[in-house]
Protein backbone atom coordinates (compact mmCIF):
# COMPACT_ATOMS: atom_id res chain seq x y z
CA UNK A 1 0.00 0.00 0.00
CA UNK A 2 2.27 2.79 1.36
CA UNK A 3 4.73 1.51 -1.54
CA UNK A 4 2.19 2.21 -4.34
CA UNK A 5 1.46 5.92 -3.09
CA UNK A 6 5.04 6.39 -3.04
CA UNK A 7 5.31 8.12 -6.39
CA UNK A 8 2.39 10.05 -5.62
CA UNK A 9 4.24 11.27 -2.48
CA UNK A 10 7.31 11.88 -4.43
CA UNK A 11 5.79 14.15 -6.50
CA UNK A 12 3.80 16.24 -4.17
CA UNK A 13 7.12 16.74 -2.40
CA UNK A 14 9.66 17.18 -4.52
CA UNK A 15 7.30 18.72 -7.17
CA UNK A 16 4.50 19.84 -5.92
CA UNK A 17 5.61 21.86 -3.06
CA UNK A 18 8.67 23.77 -4.38
CA UNK A 19 6.38 24.79 -7.58
CA UNK A 20 3.44 25.89 -5.09
CA UNK A 21 5.82 27.95 -2.88
CA UNK A 22 5.88 30.85 -5.31
CA UNK A 23 2.25 31.05 -6.20
CA UNK A 24 1.31 31.08 -2.51
CA UNK A 25 4.10 33.34 -1.75
CA UNK A 26 2.65 35.92 -4.84
CA UNK A 27 -0.29 35.76 -2.70
CA UNK A 28 0.92 36.58 0.48
CA UNK A 29 2.97 38.99 -1.33
CA UNK A 30 0.49 40.78 -3.20
CA UNK A 31 -2.03 41.07 -0.26
CA UNK A 32 0.13 43.76 1.24
CA UNK A 33 0.77 45.61 -1.49
CA UNK A 34 -1.47 48.38 -3.30
CA UNK A 35 -2.92 46.85 -6.62
CA UNK A 36 -1.95 50.61 -7.95
CA UNK A 37 1.21 50.03 -6.81
CA UNK A 38 4.03 50.57 -9.39
CA UNK A 39 5.36 47.31 -8.12
CA UNK A 40 2.91 45.38 -9.80
CA UNK A 41 4.21 47.18 -12.92
CA UNK A 42 7.66 46.62 -12.55
CA UNK A 43 7.32 42.29 -12.06
CA UNK A 44 4.80 42.16 -15.07
CA UNK A 45 7.91 43.43 -16.79
CA UNK A 46 10.01 41.23 -15.01
CA UNK A 47 7.47 38.20 -15.92
CA UNK A 48 7.32 39.36 -19.76
CA UNK A 49 11.17 39.44 -19.95
CA UNK A 50 11.31 35.91 -18.13
CA UNK A 51 8.93 34.51 -20.71
CA UNK A 52 10.90 35.63 -23.39
CA UNK A 53 14.12 34.46 -22.06
CA UNK A 54 11.69 30.53 -21.56
CA UNK A 55 11.67 30.78 -25.35
CA UNK A 56 14.93 31.40 -26.11
CA UNK A 57 15.84 28.74 -23.98
CA UNK A 58 13.51 26.69 -25.45
CA UNK A 59 14.17 27.33 -29.49
CA UNK A 60 18.15 27.33 -28.99
CA UNK A 61 18.81 24.53 -26.60
CA UNK A 62 16.13 22.12 -27.73
CA UNK A 63 15.39 18.94 -25.87
CA UNK A 64 14.19 15.74 -27.13
CA UNK A 65 12.85 15.40 -31.01
CA UNK A 66 12.76 19.40 -30.92
CA UNK A 67 16.87 18.93 -30.65
CA UNK A 68 16.24 16.76 -34.17
CA UNK A 69 15.19 20.20 -35.90
CA UNK A 70 17.47 21.95 -37.64
CA UNK A 71 18.80 25.53 -36.21
CA UNK A 72 17.49 27.28 -39.59
CA UNK A 73 14.13 25.40 -39.22
CA UNK A 74 13.74 26.19 -35.41
CA UNK A 75 14.38 29.89 -36.08
CA UNK A 76 13.31 30.68 -39.30
CA UNK A 77 9.63 28.71 -37.85
CA UNK A 78 9.55 31.17 -35.21
CA UNK A 79 10.57 34.30 -37.27
CA UNK A 80 7.76 33.15 -39.92
CA UNK A 81 5.38 32.84 -36.85
CA UNK A 82 5.63 36.31 -35.82
CA UNK A 83 5.71 37.56 -39.52
CA UNK A 84 2.12 35.86 -39.81
CA UNK A 85 0.87 36.50 -36.84
CA UNK A 86 1.69 40.66 -37.28
CA UNK A 87 0.41 39.79 -41.31
CA UNK A 88 -2.79 38.30 -40.19
CA UNK A 89 -4.05 41.56 -37.54
CA UNK A 90 -2.23 39.82 -34.58
CA UNK A 91 -3.57 36.57 -35.16
CA UNK A 92 -2.27 33.87 -32.61
CA UNK A 93 -3.60 31.14 -34.11
CA UNK A 94 -2.08 32.41 -37.96
CA UNK A 95 1.37 32.55 -35.88
CA UNK A 96 1.10 28.91 -34.46
CA UNK A 97 -0.39 27.16 -37.43
CA UNK A 98 2.47 28.86 -39.98
CA UNK A 99 5.38 28.06 -37.34
CA UNK A 100 4.34 24.68 -37.26
CA UNK A 101 4.06 24.12 -40.95
CA UNK A 102 7.66 25.10 -41.04
CA UNK A 103 8.95 23.27 -38.39
CA UNK A 104 7.25 20.09 -38.86
CA UNK A 105 8.50 20.34 -42.54
CA UNK A 106 12.06 21.60 -41.80
CA UNK A 107 12.39 17.92 -39.58
CA UNK A 108 10.58 15.94 -42.78
CA UNK A 109 12.99 16.47 -45.12
CA UNK A 110 16.57 16.49 -42.89
CA UNK A 111 15.51 13.47 -41.24
CA UNK A 112 16.06 10.30 -43.28
CA UNK B 1 -40.10 38.89 -13.41
CA UNK B 2 -41.91 42.00 -12.13
CA UNK B 3 -40.18 42.53 -8.55
CA UNK B 4 -37.13 43.51 -9.44
CA UNK B 5 -35.05 42.36 -6.62
CA UNK B 6 -34.94 38.50 -7.79
CA UNK B 7 -34.57 38.94 -10.90
CA UNK B 8 -31.47 41.40 -10.49
CA UNK B 9 -29.48 38.71 -8.20
CA UNK B 10 -30.49 36.28 -10.61
CA UNK B 11 -29.91 38.47 -13.99
CA UNK B 12 -26.15 39.21 -11.81
CA UNK B 13 -25.67 34.79 -11.63
CA UNK B 14 -26.31 34.21 -15.09
CA UNK B 15 -23.58 36.99 -16.41
CA UNK B 16 -21.19 35.32 -13.31
CA UNK B 17 -22.36 31.66 -15.31
CA UNK B 18 -21.91 33.50 -18.93
CA UNK B 19 -18.28 34.54 -17.98
CA UNK B 20 -17.67 31.52 -17.18
CA UNK B 21 -18.70 30.37 -20.10
CA UNK B 22 -16.52 32.81 -22.29
CA UNK B 23 -13.44 31.80 -20.45
CA UNK B 24 -14.09 27.70 -21.13
CA UNK B 25 -15.00 28.50 -24.66
CA UNK B 26 -11.49 30.88 -24.71
CA UNK B 27 -9.38 27.83 -23.31
CA UNK B 28 -10.79 26.02 -25.85
CA UNK B 29 -10.41 28.02 -29.18
CA UNK B 30 -6.62 27.58 -28.81
CA UNK B 31 -4.73 28.05 -25.50
CA UNK B 32 -5.73 25.15 -23.41
CA UNK B 33 -5.04 22.46 -26.61
CA UNK B 34 -1.47 24.38 -26.53
CA UNK B 35 -0.63 23.22 -22.90
CA UNK B 36 -2.60 20.25 -23.49
CA UNK B 37 -0.04 19.45 -26.39
CA UNK B 38 2.81 20.73 -24.23
CA UNK B 39 1.66 17.99 -21.36
CA UNK B 40 1.63 14.97 -23.34
CA UNK B 41 5.31 14.38 -22.95
CA UNK B 42 5.51 14.42 -19.28
CA UNK B 43 3.04 10.90 -19.95
CA UNK B 44 6.17 8.91 -21.37
CA UNK B 45 8.71 10.81 -19.53
CA UNK B 46 6.55 9.10 -16.07
CA UNK B 47 6.05 5.66 -17.78
CA UNK B 48 10.12 5.44 -18.62
CA UNK B 49 10.82 5.96 -14.40
CA UNK B 50 8.14 3.51 -13.79
CA UNK B 51 5.34 5.52 -11.95
CA UNK B 52 1.77 4.56 -12.53
CA UNK B 53 -0.36 6.80 -14.79
CA UNK B 54 -2.84 8.10 -12.03
CA UNK B 55 0.92 10.01 -10.63
CA UNK B 56 1.87 11.39 -14.31
CA UNK B 57 -1.93 12.50 -14.74
CA UNK B 58 -2.33 13.86 -10.28
CA UNK B 59 1.27 15.45 -11.54
CA UNK B 60 -0.17 17.54 -13.91
CA UNK B 61 -2.85 18.68 -11.33
CA UNK B 62 -0.67 19.54 -8.40
CA UNK B 63 2.15 20.68 -9.83
CA UNK B 64 0.73 22.02 -13.34
CA UNK B 65 3.86 23.50 -14.22
CA UNK B 66 5.34 21.57 -17.69
CA UNK B 67 8.45 22.33 -17.17
CA UNK B 68 9.03 21.43 -13.36
CA UNK B 69 7.02 17.64 -14.43
CA UNK B 70 9.58 17.68 -17.05
CA UNK B 71 12.42 17.95 -14.67
CA UNK B 72 11.02 16.13 -12.00
CA UNK B 73 9.92 12.75 -14.25
CA UNK B 74 13.60 13.75 -16.33
CA UNK B 75 15.84 14.15 -13.05
CA UNK B 76 14.51 10.72 -11.56
CA UNK B 77 15.36 9.27 -14.56
CA UNK B 78 18.75 10.51 -14.49
CA UNK B 79 18.88 9.28 -11.05
CA UNK B 80 19.32 12.65 -9.43
CA UNK B 81 19.18 13.04 -5.65
CA UNK B 82 15.67 14.12 -4.63
CA UNK B 83 16.65 17.38 -2.54
CA UNK B 84 18.86 18.58 -5.59
CA UNK B 85 15.98 17.68 -7.53
CA UNK B 86 13.16 19.70 -5.47
CA UNK B 87 16.11 22.38 -5.87
CA UNK B 88 16.01 22.61 -9.02
CA UNK B 89 12.63 22.43 -9.76
CA UNK B 90 11.78 25.10 -7.37
CA UNK B 91 14.28 27.63 -9.32
CA UNK B 92 12.56 26.83 -12.40
CA UNK B 93 8.92 27.24 -10.77
CA UNK B 94 10.17 30.82 -9.88
CA UNK B 95 9.02 32.13 -13.13
CA UNK B 96 5.51 31.58 -11.28
CA UNK B 97 6.20 34.95 -8.22
CA UNK B 98 5.92 37.69 -10.59
CA UNK B 99 3.22 36.05 -12.97
CA UNK B 100 1.12 35.04 -9.77
CA UNK B 101 1.46 38.55 -8.87
CA UNK B 102 0.23 40.28 -12.08
CA UNK B 103 -2.48 38.22 -11.93
CA UNK B 104 -3.72 38.73 -8.33
CA UNK B 105 -3.42 42.51 -8.72
CA UNK B 106 -6.77 41.77 -11.34
CA UNK B 107 -8.45 39.44 -9.43
CA UNK B 108 -8.36 40.24 -6.20
CA UNK B 109 -11.51 42.00 -4.55
CA UNK B 110 -12.40 43.13 -1.00
CA UNK B 111 -12.87 40.93 1.53
CA UNK B 112 -11.70 38.24 -0.69
CA UNK B 113 -10.35 34.66 1.06
CA UNK B 114 -7.22 33.82 1.49
CA UNK B 115 -8.50 30.23 0.13
CA UNK B 116 -9.84 31.45 -2.42
CA UNK B 117 -6.54 33.85 -3.66
CA UNK B 118 -4.50 30.46 -3.33
CA UNK B 119 -6.60 28.53 -5.50
CA UNK B 120 -6.63 31.51 -8.15
CA UNK B 121 -3.02 30.70 -7.80
CA UNK B 122 -2.39 27.30 -8.31
CA UNK B 123 -4.44 27.80 -11.68
CA UNK B 124 -1.45 30.54 -12.87
CA UNK B 125 0.47 29.01 -15.71
CA UNK B 126 2.65 30.81 -18.34
CA UNK B 127 -0.62 29.95 -21.32
CA UNK B 128 -3.38 31.25 -18.55
CA UNK B 129 -1.04 34.14 -17.24
CA UNK B 130 -0.60 35.52 -21.09
CA UNK B 131 -3.77 35.16 -22.25
CA UNK B 132 -5.36 36.38 -19.26
CA UNK B 133 -2.99 39.46 -18.81
CA UNK B 134 -4.08 40.87 -22.42
CA UNK B 135 -7.99 39.91 -21.87
CA UNK B 136 -8.96 40.22 -18.32
CA UNK B 137 -7.98 44.11 -18.02
CA UNK B 138 -10.93 45.26 -20.72
CA UNK B 139 -13.31 42.85 -18.33
CA UNK B 140 -16.05 43.57 -16.01
CA UNK B 141 -13.92 43.14 -12.63
CA UNK B 142 -17.17 40.81 -11.62
CA UNK B 143 -16.30 38.84 -14.43
CA UNK B 144 -12.84 38.20 -14.29
CA UNK B 145 -13.30 35.72 -11.56
CA UNK B 146 -15.71 33.32 -13.06
CA UNK B 147 -13.67 33.84 -16.45
CA UNK B 148 -10.42 33.15 -15.02
CA UNK B 149 -11.77 29.53 -13.59
CA UNK B 150 -13.46 28.72 -16.64
CA UNK B 151 -10.01 29.39 -18.79
CA UNK B 152 -8.20 27.65 -15.93
CA UNK B 153 -10.19 24.54 -15.23
CA UNK B 154 -10.50 24.18 -18.64
CA UNK B 155 -6.92 24.15 -19.21
CA UNK B 156 -5.80 22.16 -16.45
CA UNK B 157 -8.64 19.20 -17.28
CA UNK B 158 -7.89 18.96 -20.77
CA UNK B 159 -4.20 18.74 -20.18
CA UNK B 160 -4.93 15.89 -17.33
CA UNK B 161 -6.33 13.99 -20.34
CA UNK B 162 -3.29 14.55 -22.22
CA UNK B 163 -0.59 13.74 -19.99
CA UNK B 164 -2.84 9.97 -19.80
CA UNK B 165 -3.37 10.33 -23.83
CA UNK B 166 0.86 10.36 -23.61
CA UNK B 167 1.56 7.72 -21.03
CA UNK B 168 -0.33 5.51 -23.48
CA UNK B 169 0.97 6.51 -26.56
CA UNK B 170 4.65 6.69 -25.54
CA UNK B 171 6.76 7.34 -28.25
CA UNK B 172 4.41 6.25 -31.16
CA UNK B 173 4.23 9.48 -32.60
CA UNK B 174 6.44 10.10 -35.75
CA UNK B 175 9.42 12.00 -35.41
CA UNK B 176 8.47 15.41 -37.14
CA UNK B 177 5.14 15.31 -35.10
CA UNK B 178 6.79 14.83 -31.93
CA UNK B 179 9.17 18.04 -32.69
CA UNK B 180 6.16 19.97 -33.68
CA UNK B 181 4.55 19.23 -30.70
CA UNK B 182 7.37 20.37 -27.85
CA UNK B 183 7.49 23.43 -31.12
CA UNK B 184 4.01 23.84 -29.72
CA UNK B 185 4.81 26.00 -26.16
CA UNK B 186 7.64 28.28 -27.85
CA UNK B 187 5.50 29.17 -30.88
CA UNK B 188 2.63 30.20 -28.93
CA UNK B 189 4.28 31.85 -26.47
CA UNK B 190 5.55 34.24 -29.06
CA UNK B 191 2.80 35.11 -30.21
CA UNK B 192 0.59 34.84 -26.96
CA UNK B 193 2.96 37.60 -25.25
CA UNK B 194 3.43 39.89 -28.16
CA UNK B 195 -0.26 40.01 -28.46
CA UNK B 196 -0.41 40.85 -25.31
CA UNK B 197 2.31 44.37 -26.01
CA UNK B 198 0.78 47.32 -26.32
CA UNK B 199 3.67 50.17 -26.58
CA UNK B 200 7.69 50.23 -26.88
CA UNK B 201 8.40 49.23 -23.41
CA UNK B 202 6.28 46.06 -23.59
CA UNK B 203 8.05 45.57 -26.78
CA UNK B 204 11.58 46.44 -24.71
CA UNK B 205 11.16 43.85 -21.88
CA UNK B 206 10.38 40.98 -25.14
CA UNK B 207 13.13 41.63 -27.29
CA UNK B 208 15.62 42.06 -24.61
CA UNK B 209 14.20 38.81 -22.72
CA UNK B 210 15.40 37.29 -25.67
CA UNK B 211 18.61 38.48 -26.78
CA UNK B 212 19.93 38.62 -22.98
CA UNK B 213 18.88 35.10 -22.12
CA UNK B 214 21.63 33.33 -23.76
CA UNK B 215 24.50 35.67 -22.34
CA UNK B 216 22.93 34.94 -19.45
CA UNK B 217 23.32 31.58 -19.61
CA UNK B 218 26.41 32.05 -20.25
CA UNK B 219 27.72 34.40 -17.27
CA UNK B 220 25.10 33.41 -14.90
CA UNK B 221 24.32 29.46 -15.60
CA UNK B 222 21.72 27.36 -15.95
CA UNK B 223 20.17 27.13 -12.58
CA UNK B 224 19.75 31.46 -12.55
CA UNK B 225 20.08 32.68 -15.96
CA UNK B 226 16.15 33.03 -16.81
CA UNK B 227 15.97 35.02 -13.14
CA UNK B 228 18.91 37.09 -14.38
CA UNK B 229 17.06 37.92 -17.93
CA UNK B 230 14.12 38.57 -16.30
CA UNK B 231 15.33 40.97 -13.75
CA UNK B 232 17.48 43.07 -15.96
CA UNK B 233 15.29 42.79 -19.09
CA UNK B 234 12.34 43.75 -17.18
CA UNK B 235 13.97 46.38 -14.62
CA UNK B 236 15.11 48.31 -17.63
CA UNK B 237 11.59 48.29 -19.78
CA UNK B 238 10.48 49.52 -17.12
CA UNK B 239 12.75 52.33 -16.27
CA UNK B 240 12.08 53.48 -20.13
CA UNK B 241 8.29 53.21 -19.29
CA UNK B 242 8.56 55.30 -16.13
CA UNK B 243 11.05 57.92 -17.74
CA UNK B 244 8.27 58.14 -21.00
CA UNK B 245 5.55 58.38 -18.82
CA UNK B 246 7.36 61.27 -16.19
CA UNK B 247 7.89 63.42 -19.78
CA UNK B 248 4.73 62.99 -20.94
CA UNK B 249 3.66 64.20 -17.50
CA UNK B 250 5.90 67.41 -17.53
CA UNK B 251 4.89 68.26 -21.14
CA UNK B 252 1.51 67.73 -20.75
Amino acid sequence: MIEMLAPYALMLVVAAVPTGIWRAGAVVLSRSISSQSLVFEWVRFVATALLAGVVAKLLANPSGALALAPDWGRLGAVVAAFAAFLAFRRSVFAGVLTGETILILSVYFTQP
Amino acid sequence: MTSTTPSAVDDNKGQHWGAALEGIKDALRLPAWVVAAALIGVGPLAQAVGHPIGAAMASTVFVWAGPAQVLFYGGLGSGMAYPALAFVIGLSSMRFLPMTMTIMQMLRRPNQSILTQFAIAHFVTVTVWAECLRRLPDMRVDDRIPYFFGFGVTCLVLSTFSTAFGFVLAGAVPIHFAAGLLFLTPVFFTCSISAGARDLPDWLAIGMGAVLEPLALHFAGPEFDLLVTGLVGGTVAFMIKMNRRTRVGTVG
